[in-house]
């Protein structure tokens, strides 16, 4: 009997119809000659003809074709296996990720397990890049930064301070704006100032900056509520108390009322009317740190009686940067020259507040991340380096997943041959797993997004304290962050999937459709390839375990630095009397009984007063030297200047090396002195005494005897490179804000309360700002470093949980491949222990290789990190022993699940499998 | 006379004689199924035999024909299991498919007799 359905499906096969459509043809038709033929050969004829005629049925397809080509039975654009359709790129695209979801769907632990690594790595660069994109790329949310500079003083060219921006004057500043030619607008700003809000009865502490009138329009900033500065609100001293507030700060400290602008705030004993909100992403030039509020210069006087006493005509009060935007068409260097033809004007016309200083224009860059260290190089570097760590991170996982993907495409590489056997072209094919691949990314480029949000989001309120919160740098995402993201998803989908794609595309049809499916595993070189990726991903991840554990030792030995004063006993307390409404004479007085009522307590020591918090140092520019001439204009001396009362150097624990300290004699009206570090000393008196030799400081018109040499501390950061140092005695030099040093006998959290209770009861209406012990002076100080141990751990943890997974992944595959052969093994009489230990030995072959790489590559990488550790060599040994170590523990792990699955196969399962 | 049936699309162009051709189609398998349903071989067999041999349709141009009639909404088929049987398609007339019936069956009358009085033919 004829299969005549067959037989025309057979007939049917050049029509191309869609599939249901051809079943119904060939179903209806089938029948058609299956009837007819029966009853040919009833009627008698013999079964050679009744075939014939049936078959003549079929002979012409013509007019079927032609009709159903008008109707719905064929499929439009329809390619049956191959691709005989060239040109519908789109039309194939849609159709690969139709399959593919298919795909996913069926194996969702595969999707798990492709993109929660992937994630992992696309979210811990997004993370990144927003703080790089923010600190680096965008740090200064002003419409066309470009054309700002600033104008500073620049500091002298030594060693320990390599040419760092300073100050000018408000004088200079307002000269500067009138004569020059080259700005089109130029503001002036100081430094953020600690001001204390008075509110019910509470203080708090919150900075201030003092800006000219015009510096949000040179800026071209627009608010975010009301309005800025008017340009008369900052003519007459004190006239115009307005403010401006940062826009977190309305957020955070006054909760967004909506009718903020109007109302009226009391700072340091003075009401101000807010006049508006500065624009979210804005705070301040500085990139990193800025101010609560903005307020005219012109109120500095009425907000620091003490501090900016006359700065509006004393042009050595040196408190401002300016900040300008160019004419159009007009460069840097040019207006450099313009400014400098006036600083030397008036340099002649003020000689001994403005000679021997250079002035400059530099790049708003300059002095977005610091006044004092001047550049950005540091964040540059740590960001970097930061990339360059979630970069790795990223690799690991791309290769973890090309394992899976490799893998996999092992297990399909018959239905891969099948294809390519019925017509598919391999190009077609590779587009259709490159598509897969796409998805795989995209969708892991999603869910990285939202983690890499979240997790900087968490890790952000973490490292930032909360009480300057609003002070702080705010990353956001941004278009560029999203469009990073994007792109590295992209290139993760190619960097995990064309190897595999290429290897599973290259198939030889005829060997893998020979193969039946068990040994169709992985031939030679994909194994190589894979095992290949496992040791890149171990040494990988091994560097940053390395580099993790050497910022640990790092840290550990930091707290042994020796950082020139002593810790273990000391107290400090932030107070600013000035700012408390305090005359000076009031002032003083409160310094004194404070000094002798907190000494005479019982578990004090010793107790001073000194301007300089411990590793928060003030820098003063344009320290003169008696008989010294500068060797040119931009040789200007800056030293740390800290003003101190008696006893600091005992409270403090900084030695007196020669001379004497400062005594009851060193009074308002005796020989103005000085006492200078060691470095100052051997600096600008080497080989001599600098012993009774005379100083001038700058904004002052008397000179100074060094009376004592003391040893150099740690003034600005931890294990800093040497720095000159003045001390000068508060007596000669008064301060309104000053700190209290106490040193306790036991241990100094003992102390805290009692002394802060000492110190309200003399001076009631003055905040103390904050309390520190010499430990979390350090632990402040330290900041930097620990970040950094965060960030390596976090990142080290997530690389080793990375590597650990494949190397599991892949071990147990491996197993799952060899299961045959373990089962010969096994059955030919091998123990379960010596069938785990050559599952063992194949694992930590790939991890002892990866471990030798990683070793050289973090001896070579290490000289780079040597300048941000601390008392710990590159090539530390214990750091590398132990990042060994717990490499080698989670390998052990991630080979001995897989070892002890294979020491359990029955070999008779395992060969009837087979 | 044999005349295969190779309905209305032999040719590239539609000529009045398709035209003509395809319409007598239509009608010959809208009668067929007025009086009951029927599958695709009996109407095939049942043109055979009631022209006497004269009319045959080919199975590459009947069924294309009633999946037409179908796509107009004019027949229904059916897929139909019976006892001892295979499985076989059974097509019906559909209300529209009665209504379009009537129609052509007055101008197939109509044109019969205009050819009839013009050549002096008797109505068929």
């Amino acid at each position: 009997m004829h299969d005549w359905k067959n037989i025309v499906r057979e007939r049917l096969v050049d029509l191309r119809l869609q599939p249901a459509a051809e079943w119904q043809l060939a179903e209806e038709i089938g029948q058609h000659l299956e009837d007819k033929y029966r009853e040919l050969l009833s009627g008698g004829v013999t079964e050679p003809e009744a075939y014939r005629q049936t078959v003549a049925e079929l002979d012409s397809l013509y007019p079927l074709k032609a009709s159903l080509e008008r109707s719905a039975f064929i499929a439009k654009h329809e390619v049956a296996v191959g691709d005989t359709a060239k040109g519908n790129w789109l039309g194939d695209f849609v159709r690969d990720l139709r399959f593919c979801f298919r795909g996913m769907k069926k194996n969702p632990a595969f999707v798990l397990f492709v993109v929660l690594p992937l994630a992992l790595g696309i979210g811990a660069n997004t993370a990144v890049f927003t703080v790089f994109n923010t600190l680096i790329v965008n740090p200064l949310p002003v419409p066309a930064s470009r054309q700002l500079a600033v104008v500073t003083m620049v500091g002298a060219k030594d060693k320990s301070n390599n040419g760092a921006t300073l100050p000018i004057s408000h004088p200079d500043l307002n000269d500067y704006q009138a004569k020059n030619e080259t700005f089109a607008s130029l503001a002036g700003y100081t430094a953020p100032q600690v001001v204390t809000l008075q509110s019910g009865g509470a203080s708090e502490r919150m900075f201030c900056e003092l800006v000219t009138g015009n510096y949000f329009s040179t800026l071209r900033l627009n608010p975010a509520l009301g309005r800025f500065f008017a340009p008369n609100e900052d003519s007459a001293p004190g006239a115009h108390p307005v403010a401006v507030l940062n826009y977190a700060t309305w957020q955070g400290r006054f909760g967004g009322e909506k009718d903020i602008v109007g109302k009226q705030l009391t700072l340091d004993n003075v009401v101000l009317t807010v006049v508006g909100v500065a624009s979210p992403k804005f705070i301040g030039i500085n990139a990193i740190f800025g101010p609560d509020l903005w307020i005219p210069a012109a109120m500095a006087q009425q907000l620091f009686p003490s501090e900016m006493n006359g700065i509006f005509a004393n042009r050595a009060k040196r408190l401002f940067i300016g900040v300008g935007r160019l004419r159009p068409s007009v460069t840097r260097a040019q207006a450099d020259g313009d400014i400098g033809r006036i600083a030397i004007s008036l340099a002649s016309e003020y000689p001994e507040a403005d000679a021997g200083h250079s002035i400059a224009v530099r790049p708003v860059s300059d002095v977005m991340f610091s006044s004092s260290s001047g550049t950005n190089r540091p964040f540059l570097f740590g960001t970097a380096a930061l990339l360059a760590v979630v970069g790795i991170v990223l690799v690991i996982a791309c290769s973890n997943v090309a394992n899976l993907f490799l893998a996999r495409s092992a297990s399909r590489q018959q239905e891969i041959a099948v294809r390519l056997a019925i017509g598919a072209s391999r190009p077609r094919l590779l587009r259709q797993l490159l598509a897969e691949n796409i998805i795989f990314a995209l969708l892991s480029g999603f869910a990285g997004m939202g983690l890499g949000y979240a997790a900087f989001r968490a890790l952000w309120s973490k490292v930032i304290p909360p009480e300057v919160s609003a002070n702080m740098i705010r990353p956001h995402m941004d278009a560029l962050v999203l469009a990073y993201a994007l792109a590295i998803s992209v290139l993760t989908g190619f960097l995990f999937g064309t190897a595999p794609a290429i290897q599973a595309s290259r198939a030889s049809v005829v060997d893998a459709l020979k193969e039946d499916s068990h040994a169709a595993g992985r031939s030679r070189r994909k194994v190589t390839f894979s095992k290949a990726l496992l040791v890149g991903q171990v040494a990988l991840s091994f560097l940053l375990l390395v580099g993790a554990a050497l910022f640990l030792r790092s840290i550990g030995h930091a707290y042994e630095i020796d950082p020139g004063f002593q810790t273990r006993r000391l107290a400090v307390f932030l107070t600013n009397p000035g700012q408390a409404g305090y005359s000076e004479a009031e002032t003083k007085n409160f310094y004194k009984e404070v000094r002798e009522r907190v000494t005479n307590m019982p578990a004090v020591q010793s107790a001073s007063w000194a301007s300089n918090l411990p590793l928060w140092g003030r820098l003063a520019a344009g320290v003169q030297i008696e008989g010294r001439q500068p060797h040119s204009k931009s040789d200007t001396l800056t030293t740390i200047l800290n003003t101190v009362d008696l006893n600091y150097f005992e409270t403090a624990g900084v030695p007196i090396e020669q001379g004497r300290t400062f005594t009851e004699m060193d009074g308002e009206n005796s020989t103005r002195v000085a006492i200078v570090n060691e470095k100052m000393a051997g600096d600008y008196w080497p080989n001599r005494n600098a012993l009774g030799k005379r100083i001038q400081l700058p904004g002052e018109t008397f000179m100074r005897q060094i009376v004592g040499i003391s040893r150099t501390a740690n003034y600005t950061s931890l294990g800093e490179p040497s720095q000159p140092c003045v001390y000068v005695p508060l007596a000669q030099h008064f301060f309104d804000a000053m700190t209290l040093y106490v040193r306790s006998q036991g241990a100094p959290e003992q102390i805290l309360l009692p002394v802060q209770r000492q110190m309200r009861a003399l001076g009631p209406h003055i905040l103390i700002n904050d309390v520190r012990t010499g430990r979390t002076i350090i632990d402040n100080g330290l900041f930097g470093p620990k970040i950094g141990v965060a960030l390596l751990s976090v990142f080290g943890v997530l690389a080793l949980g990375l590597a650990s997974i494949g190397l599991y992944g892949a071990m147990a595959y491996s197993v799952a491949q060899r299961k045959r052969e373990i089962g010969v093994r096994i059955a030919l009489g091998a123990a379960p222990d010596s069938v785990m230990l050559l599952i063992l030995k194949e694992g930590l072959t790939l991890v002892v290789s990866g471990m030798v790489i990683g070793f050289l590559a973090a001896l070579m990488l290490g000289q780079l990190l040597s300048t941000m550790l601390f008392g710990v060599s590159a090539s530390d040994p214990i750091s590398a022993a132990a990042a060994s170590a717990v490499l080698l523990i989670v390998a052990l792990l991630a080979c001995y699940f897989p070892g002890r699955w294979a020491s359990r196969v029955d070999p008779l399962v395992a060969l009837r499998e087979g | 006379m044999y005349v295969p049936y190779n309905g209305f699309h032999s040719m590239s162009q539609n000529s009045p004689e398709q035209e003509w051709k395809k319409g007598s189609a239509e009608l010959l398998v809208l009668s067929l199924l007025e009086s009951q349903p029927r599958h695709g071989y009996d109407i095939s067999k049942l043109i055979h035999i009631r022209s006497g041999g004269v009319l045959q349709f080919h199975v590459t141009s009947l069924y294309p024909l009633l999946y037409r009639l179908e796509e107009r909404g004019w027949i229904v088929g059916k897929w139909v299991e019976k006892p001892e049987q295979r499985r076989r398609r059974y097509y019906s007339l559909t209300v529209e498919g009665r209504k379009t019936l009537r129609s052509q069956r007055k101008s197939w009358r109509e044109f019969a007799a205009a050819i009839g009085r013009v050549t002096g033919v008797e109505n068929a």
